[in-house]
């Protein structure tokens, strides 16, 4: 990665880090996602499947890491929700016929892998990778 | 005959899980519950409750796909065992076309889960609650298909009323609702001596609007359904003419507390003929209940509430017309899986759950209960 691409990178991310606390999760999209930036309500409003779509109207696929301590992190910081909360309202969307679930990953490297190649995928991993193929949002609290 | 019943829709999952190789959108999700009750008089729910009873048994499959970024169709399959209620035979309990134009309007067809109140759709999903038996007054599990689902459409959607107000969730809803023929109303109808071949069933309309207050946590909705049936049976009829049912909810979740509350009215009249003669059976079903629960430790939630049902249009002094039910309940989550509960109840009155065929003797005004349960979500 080049000295200036590192540059942006770190650019990106600083009204992440102001926004949220410093054991915060960085949020990582597919490059299909066209929002520079997302608000920490439709962030939760996409991951409770309040919400499908981008604040510019295009389709969100949210995914998860299926445990964890990032996992944890970012339910309790973003969703105010422990797992246990978090999988019992997909259960109530998927049983009801009115969602479906989340796919969910056994590890960061399988969700970044699937979040590059499947178009408006929007996941989370605890540290910024060195792969140029997905996008990175910062969470913004307006 | 049952076990070929069976293996019609087991073969039928196989063959979609075989496909799911090639389309990876494709998701499967069921559960398994196991329950128990012990009962200190009087046999609750068509069980043999008061020598301690395991016949309750509970499990659904379903199957999803995402055929677009807008559409989606899925089925889930549903059995269960509940005392002499339910049995082999497996039944669709939800299967349907949804197709969400943006996050305000959508809409979805086929046979779908009717919203009332705050759990009326999802009752059977033991794996997101806490209590083993919801609040009978509102949430019969011997006679959840009165209200449970209907073959029909219905609309949905999210709007927002800006950072100071709030949300609102909708839902409109038209169709027709078939009772399962192995449930508690037509158990009844058939300890009176009316037995119906066909599914009894009727014409229901309504819709639920729940409002996401801005303090967060705090929902408070209304639902209403109009609703009537009609059945047929060699001996005889039920007729029941447009009724209208109307919920009022709150809940309200903060930290480790949950708290909630529910209103239902239902005021209906009954109309059995059998032969010559016409029996009318006047009811005005008052329901409330409260609920709080607290998370103890991650995989531990204890909890109790009261559950209230009156019938006002008879003496409310007689047991038979009333049931008031105070339980206590804990719940443990060994992993993400496996879950088991444990609950008491402190019955008084013998409005709901009391069948005369598996109470030959006649009930006891009051009984207390153990219940248990083991279940299984994935």
């Amino acid at each position: 990665m080049s000295p200036t691409r590192c540059l942006i990178l770190l650019l990106a991310f600083i009204p992440c880090w102001s926004a949220a606390s410093a054991q915060d999760v960085i949020l990582v999209a597919n490059k299909s996602v066209r929002i520079t930036e997302i608000r920490d309500a439709d962030l939760r409003a996409i991951f409770t499947g309040e919400k499908t779509r981008f604040a510019d109207g295009s389709h969100a696929v949210p995914v998860t890491l299926k445990g964890g301590p990032a996992h944890e992190v970012f339910l309790r910081n973003h969703l105010g929700e422990n797992p246990e909360e978090f999988r019992a309202r997909w259960r109530q969307a998927v049983f009801t016929g009115q969602g479906a679930m989340p796919r969910a990953f056994d590890s960061e490297a399988a969700l970044i892998e699937y979040v590059a190649v499947t178009s408006g995928a929007l996941g989370y991993v605890s540290r910024v990778s060195t792969r140029d193929d997905v996008k990175y949002l910062p969470v913004t609290k307006r | 005959m049952p076990r070929r019943m069976l293996l019609v829709p087991l073969l039928w999952i196989c063959a979609v899980g075989l496909r799911a190789q090639d389309l990876s959108s494709i998701e499967i999700h069921g559960f398994a519950t196991q329950g128990f009750l012990y009962s200190s008089h009087n046999n609750y729910l068509s069980m043999q409750s008061s020598s301690g009873s395991l016949q309750w048994t509970d499990g659904a499959v379903s199957v999803t796909d995402s055929l677009t970024d807008n559409l989606r169709v899925g089925i889930q399959l549903h059995m269960y065992q509940l005392g002499e209620l339910g049995g082999p035979n497996i039944q669709v309990d939800w299967a349907s076309g949804d197709y969400s134009v943006n996050d305000h309007f959508g809409f979805r067809g086929g046979k779908v889960k009717t919203p009332l109140g705050l759990f009326n759709d999802s009752q059977d999903v033991d794996a997101i609650f806490l209590w083993i038996l919801l609040p009978q007054s509102c949430y019969p599990v011997d006679n959840k298909s009165f209200y449970l689902s209907h073959v029909g459409g219905e609309v949905y959607g999210n709007l927002s009323l800006g950072s100071r107000a709030g949300k609102v969730q909708y839902r409109g809803y038209a169709g027709q609702v078939y009772l399962d023929l192995t449930g508690g109303y037509l158990k009844e109808s058939a300890d009176n001596g009316l037995i119906f071949t066909s599914a009894p069933g009727g014409k229901v309309y309504g819709g639920d609007l729940r409002w996401q207050a801005p303090l967060k946590g705090l929902i408070l909705g209304s639902s209403a359904l109009v609703q009537a049936v009609d059945g047929k049976g060699p001996e005889g009829t039920d007729h029941v003419s447009p009724f209208f049912v109307n919920a009022h909810y709150a809940q309200f979740e903060k930290g480790k507390f949950y708290f909630a509350g529910e209103y239902r009215r239902s005021p209906l009249n009954v109309i059995l003929t059998l032969g010559p003669a016409v029996i009318p059976i006047p009811l005005d079903n008052r329901s409330w209940f409260a609920m709080g629960s607290y998370r103890l430790a991650k995989r531990f939630q204890v909890g109790a509430y009261y559950s209230h049902y009156v019938n006002k249009a008879l003496d409310t002094n007689l047991p038979e017309n009333y049931s008031k039910d105070w339980v206590v309940s804990g719940r443990y989550d060994f992993n993400s899986y496996f879950y088991g509960k444990i609950e008491g109840h402190f019955l008084h009155g013998t409005g709901l759950g009391y069948f005369q065929t598996t109470n030959p003797n006649g009930v006891n005004p009051n009984s207390n209960m153990l219940a248990a349960k083991i279940g299984f979500s994935f």
